[in-house]
């Protein structure tokens, strides 16, 4: 098999790009059906009010509207992924400025605009509650006084306020476990709200058709999120709804649950048309959602040698007004808690807390960057306090291959120690760094861990009648390159060349399940599924040339490009291919040759390793990755400002399917990490975004990132993958805010807690330094 | 509504477009050419990045009804005989694309930024695209594609 | 929204008059942005592309550089008769966003929009540079310290537009000198620094200063640059005259930076500048 893997390994040009080049991609905003209309919201202008009325009676009179829907047009219940809280519109309340409260279908977009500022809505404000310090305090406004009946899939608070969820993990002796140690270092961290900022605002397309199913194309993550959340929030049954992802124009995390698709899909019923629904960017940051803020404690201790003894963590997130992903991410925040060390004794605590601001949620990371930053920042604390040099302190303590992870799941190849050393030995770390007068140089590094493996999916794999195959899986590629990746891994486990498969377009009529483009889980996941699939395949294809070259299955060896030939002593001049297998098994014996896989990762916790309460179930979750970076910054004294000149990552991927993309996932994930960590903040005032704007809000261009991002891909086979393959989407965004922290401290001998490290923080902190 | 024509890709289009209507909206809603995208729409991210005379400008802030009589070349014309001009082949092939969604703008102004500089350094290709936001790639192999096209033509 | 484009100032000016609530139409980096935010709405634009005369550049006999209000930012960036001290306009609308803003925006929209956290103002105010004006009852000029009054305020009457931006001769061997700090490359400055300066045996013989995104308008402070003028231009000479500019600044606090970190860079920024220019100066 081995020497017919010609897919896997090869930096092969992603299966769109010239599409993309040639400015021919159709994103959901380029379609077009005949009779489309076009939709627009209407949002709360309050952090928290009761709706009271509703009078669409001056809107409906505008010439060229057609349609007109409000929370009386809901014909379903809540959504929400671990906590059913949310609605299509609001419901009875509205529970922070921007969230929609009406929506409209016009001929054309100014007029649904302007139709949506004639809806007459009638509030009676509440007393809002904008942060988490507000929202804990006694009397408190309560934002959702329904909670204890909403359906959740963990144990939650009870009768506790705003407070969504709370979990705790203990390991060893837990906070005992710090009479231990010698030294003891504590600190707080704050960490502020992330944009996603992906280029492609969302944007639905919703068409009903005469068999009375609705059709949804949108810039989704997850076409069967989509479907679910349309299922659970309009009550249709699944049946009746088929979506669909044209080309996505970026996610990092946004786009995986409700991104307008419900409010389309009423507008395009109520309508009798189909409607197209694209929000401006600054609707986009005000309704959407964005990365978690917070507090994050930490204290570590350590033996004077260097030993990590004790870790205890306590963070609180801010929500924002609904669940979404909330109880989730911070959960794996806690999971993260203790970093990638054989720290014995652990305490993990975590919050997260309704306020009145949009829904906090799933961003690249996925509650390990806040984590990673505080307890990555104070490893660097204990390193000069012991005096030991920060990459060997990492070394020392760094978790190994068979050990249990925080949670008590084996861990079952670790290349964390060889992350370190490539980092340490590819950025010259001892070497002084010199600056220019005015300027200060230094190296900060970073030891990570994320996940590959999580819930479910499934893959297809059909032999077309000329011999190519159609590989067809749930999921969606949202510029990461998962349709070419996964076409290799399709390609490679029948040995033919990625021009034979063919990549359906994610369709939940025809597709199998699959949670989403997230979790860095597609790779991985999904290519199990593939992998299964293609198996089948493979074997009634050798079945099949047994017959027709009469010898037995084992005699045979697949050849590349799509041909089986005998594989015997004395060598058979017999060959044939997967079109005349194709033939056969359409027009003779066997009927049509279809593949499918399914894969779910199983990997329970083990209570006896830690005590873990209030967190989702993490048996699906699975499969750790790790990885090092090591950054140089230069710092102007002058302004504070702060330049990464040079970054070295090192990630290890089990094996690199497409190298390019991967070395591609790595440098764009780190420029992302970047942005978080220097001038990246979305700010609030009374709950209302202050910034909702590429003007205002500002990430990283061309001159920010640095020219020189050194990608070290290392390949320590996973073994339980039949690729061997681990999962890189996340992993490059998660160091990228300790290692820069890390570097201003080297440095200048400062310690900033609080990120992102604007030039105002880090000049206040220079000038206090003195 | 004002009667207009002008010159896109190479051929005489026609418009009639209330005063208001940017370059942008018209390529993509009355010419269907919608291979320039709309990210922010207030001239900050470049995604909608079109040459108006040869010069790179965000068509989200010209307005269709002003430029009458000029000459426009959007992504859609870079090339010719319906292969990728050295630009569009030099991003392909570097790996710059993953999402796509910046890209036209990104290789519109590139292009224009490469007629002015045909033999740049890193640097000044990061200055020359410093209004084009890509959120996916971290910009190496963007930078990459433009010194492939400047060596590819011959620079 | 009535559509016009005059060929000839008298034209758009009697189109101005004839309806108050229209307005021209310069480069559009900034109208047509606020057009498509739904910011403003007027009811006629009126496009002032098609006047050739907005767009000369004169060298007068007596040195004075006139600039066309259409000229685009990229030709100022480029103008290679904005030279010694008077590059520093020059460096200031190379510095403005990014090249295909640089190839829209113009310098009578700049000037006219009044934004003093927009690059041009200060520059002109240090070159003491002459905003010239024309309304139906006429032409006249006014310097630009005086010609931004407020926040996007300026002495423009209704009816009235910029035509042309003039710049004074300045001494031979004087140098500009625009000095930016701004969140990350391109966008609005934190805070910015013009400078026009002339060094004499090691002192300065000339200076002239000008903040941007320092308060309401640029910041320029005589008895700042009274100070300055005859010193080294380092030590106690520029903390005394940066302690005057500040005392004369109000900044906001912005998602840029708060004012008291704009106030805390001034006096770093305004050294910094004089540094740079120093080494250029003959």
């Amino acid at each position: 098999m081995s020497d017919i893997e010609s897919a896997i390994g090869k930096s092969l040009p992603r299966l769109e790009a010239a599409e993309k080049a040639a400015g021919k991609a159709i994103y959901t905003g380029d379609m077009e059906l005949p009779g489309m209309l076009h939709g627009a919201l209407l949002t709360s202008p309050y952090p928290h009010a009761r709706i009271l009325s509703y009078d669409v009676s001056a809107a409906l009179e505008l010439p060229g509207v057609k349609a007109i829907v409000t929370a009386e047009d809901i014909t379903g219940g809540y959504i929400g992924l671990v906590c059913k809280d949310e609605s299509a519109l609001a419901r009875g309340k509205a529970r922070y400025i921007g969230e929609p409260v009406a929506a409209v279908a016009a001929l054309d977009e100014a007029t649904a605009r302007l139709a949506a500022r004639l809806i007459e809505v009638e509030y009676e404000e509440l007393p809002s509650a904008t942060t988490v310090e507000q929202a804990m305090a006694e009397g408190a406004p309560v934002l959702h006084e329904d909670f204890a009946d909403y359906v959740k899939v963990y144990q939650a608070p009870e009768h506790e306020g705003n407070l969504l969820a709370r979990a705790e993990a203990i390991m060893g002796r837990g906070v005992d476990g710090f009479d231990e140690a010698d030294i003891i270092v504590e600190g707080s961290y704050e960490v502020g709200a992330q944009y996603h900022a992906y280029m492609e605002p969302v944007s639905v397309l919703a068409s009903w058709g005469s068999d009375d199913r609705v059709t949804v194309w949108s810039s989704t993550q997850s076409i069967f999120r989509t479907q679910a959340n349309i299922y659970e929030g309009l009550g249709i049954p699944m049946g009746k709804i088929r979506c669909i992802a044209p080309r996505i124009g970026g996610g990092f995390g946004a786009k995986a649950e409700v991104s307008g698709q419900l409010i389309t899909v009423m507008l395009a019923r109520k309508a009798a048309a189909p409607v197209r629904l694209v929000l401006n960017r600054d609707e986009d940051m005000i309704t959407m959602r964005a990365r978690h803020p917070g507090t994050i404690r930490v204290r570590t201790g350590a033996k004077a040698d260097g030993t990590l003894v004790a870790r205890e963590m306590e963070l609180w997130f801010d929500a924002g007004a609904y669940s979404d992903d909330s109880p989730a991410v911070m959960n794996l925040a806690l999971f993260y808690a203790r970093g990638s060390y054989s720290i014995p004794h652990v305490r993990a605590l975590g919050h997260a807390v309704y306020t009145n601001k949009l829904r906090l949620g799933a961003f690249r990371g996925f509650g390990n960057p806040q984590a990673s930053f505080a307890s990555e920042s104070q490893l660097d604390e204990i390193a000069e306090a012991l005096g030991i040099d920060p990459i060997e302190l990492r070394i020392k303590n760094a978790i190994k291959a068979g050990e249990p992870w925080l949670g008590g799941q084996k861990i079952a190849s670790c290349a964390l120690v060889e992350s370190l050393e490539a980092v340490r030995d590819a950025s010259d770390w001892k070497r002084p760094r010199e600056a220019l007068p005015g300027k200060k140089r230094g190296l900060g590094v970073v030891g990570l861990a994320h996940t590959s493996a999580f819930l479910s999916a499934g893959a297809i794999v059909r032999l077309q009648g000329d011999g190519t195959i159609i590989l067809n899986v749930g999921a969606v590629d949202i510029g990461q390159g998962s349709d070419t990746v996964l076409s290799q891994m399709c390609a490679a486990a029948l040995g033919l060349d990625i021009e034979q498969v063919s990549f359906a377009t994610p369709d939940t009529d025809s597709a199998p399940y699959n949670y989403g483009t997230n979790a860095s889980r597609v790779t991985y996941t999904v290519g199990q599924a593939v992998h299964r699939a293609a198996m089948q395949v493979r074997m009634q294809l050798l079945e099949h040339a047994a017959e027709m070259l009469e010898c037995l299955p084992e005699d045979l060896e697949l050849r590349s490009g799509g041909r089986i030939g005998v594989n015997t002593e004395p060598p058979r001049n017999a060959e044939i291919s997967f079109a005349d297998i194709a033939g056969r098994s359409l027009w003779a014996v066997g009927g049509p040759i279809t593949g499918s896989g399914s894969y779910i990762p199983n990997d329970p916790p083990n209570p006896e390793h830690t005590q873990m309460t209030g967190f989702l179930g993490l048996d699906a979750l699975s499969v750790i990755t790790f990885g090092a970076q090591v950054v140089e910054v230069e710092v102007d004294e002058i302004t504070g400002q702060v330049q990464v000149l040079e970054a070295w990552c090192a990630h290890d991927v089990g094996r690199a399917i497409n190298p390019g993309m991967v070395e591609s996932q790595i440098e764009g994930g780190f420029v992302q990490g970047l942005g978080y960590a220097l001038c990246e903040e979305m700010l609030w005032e009374d709950g209302r975004l202050v910034n909702p704007s590429f003007m205002d809000y500002k990430f990283p261009g061309t001159m920010e990132a640095p020219d020189k991002i050194h990608t070290i891909v290392l390949e320590i086979p996973e073994p339980s993958h039949p690729f061997s393959v681990k999962g890189v989407g996340e992993p490059p965004l998660v160091g990228a805010a300790p290692a820069i922290n890390n570097a201003i401290s080297a440095a200048t001998g400062i310690r900033l807690k609080q990120i992102p490290l604007t030039p105002e923080r880090v000049l206040r902190a220079l000038l206090a330094k003195g | 509504m004002i009667n207009i024509t002008l010159e896109i890709n190479g051929e005489e289009r026609e418009l009639c477009v209330p005063a208001a209507r940017t370059m942008l909206d018209a390529l993509r809603n009355d010419l269907n050419l919608t291979g320039t995208k709309n990210a922010c729409n207030q001239g900050v991210c470049g995604a909608c990045t079109v040459l108006l005379d040869g010069t790179a400008v965000n068509a989200c802030l010209v307005l269709a009804a002003n430029i009458a009589g000029r000459k426009i070349v959007t992504i859609e014309g870079l090339g010719e005989g319906g292969r990728l001009s050295p630009m569009q082949q030099a991003f392909v092939d570097t790996g710059a694309i993953q999402c796509g969604f910046c890209m036209s703008g990104m290789i519109v102004s590139a292009t224009a930024f490469l007629t002015e500089n045909p033999k740049p350094s890193r640097h000044e290709i990061r200055a020359g695209l410093s209004g084009n936001l890509c959120r996916c790639s971290g910009y190496v192999r963007v930078i990459d594609a433009v010194i492939l096209a400047s060596e590819r033509m011959g620079a | 929204m009535e559509f016009y484009q005059p060929e000839t100032i008298e034209q758009a000016l009697a189109l101005l008059a004839a309806d108050p609530a229209a307005m021209p139409l310069a480069g559009g980096a900034t109208l047509v942005a606020m057009l498509n935010a739904e910011l403003v709405e007027p009811s006629a634009l009126i496009s002032l592309a098609g006047i050739e005369e907005l767009s000369a550049v004169e060298a007068m006999a007596d040195g004075t550089l006139w600039l066309g209000a259409m000229i685009s930012h990229a030709d100022l960036a480029t103008e290679e008769r904005l030279s010694g001290g008077h590059s520093v306009l020059r460096q200031a609308a190379a510095q403005i966003a990014h090249p295909s803003v640089r190839n829209i925006g113009t310098l009578g929209g700049a000037v006219a929009h009044g934004d003093p956290s927009s690059d041009l103002p200060a520059a002109l105010v240090a070159a003491d540079a002459v905003i010239k004006m024309a309304s139906p009852t006429g032409k006249r000029s006014i310097a630009a310290g005086e010609f931004f009054e407020d926040y996007l305020t300026t002495v423009l009457a209704e009816g009235e537009m910029v035509t042309a931006v003039g710049l004074p001769r300045l001494p031979e061997n004087a140098v500009g000198h625009y000095e930016k700090f701004a969140r990350v490359h391109g966008d609005y400055a934190t805070l910015s620094v013009a400078l026009i300066l002339a060094m004499k045996g090691g002192e300065c013989s000339y200076v002239s200063v000008a903040l941007g995104s320092a308060g309401a308008k640029p910041v320029r402070v005589p008895e700042a640059e009274a100070r300055l003028l005859g010193s080294a231009l380092d030590g106690a000479a520029v903390q005394d005259a940066a302690q005057l500019l500040s005392e004369a600044s109000d900044p906001v606090d912005d998602v840029r930076g708060s004012a008291e970190y704009r106030l805390m860079l001034l006096p770093r920024l305004l050294q910094r500048a004089l540094n740079v220019a120093v080494a250029c100066a003959p």
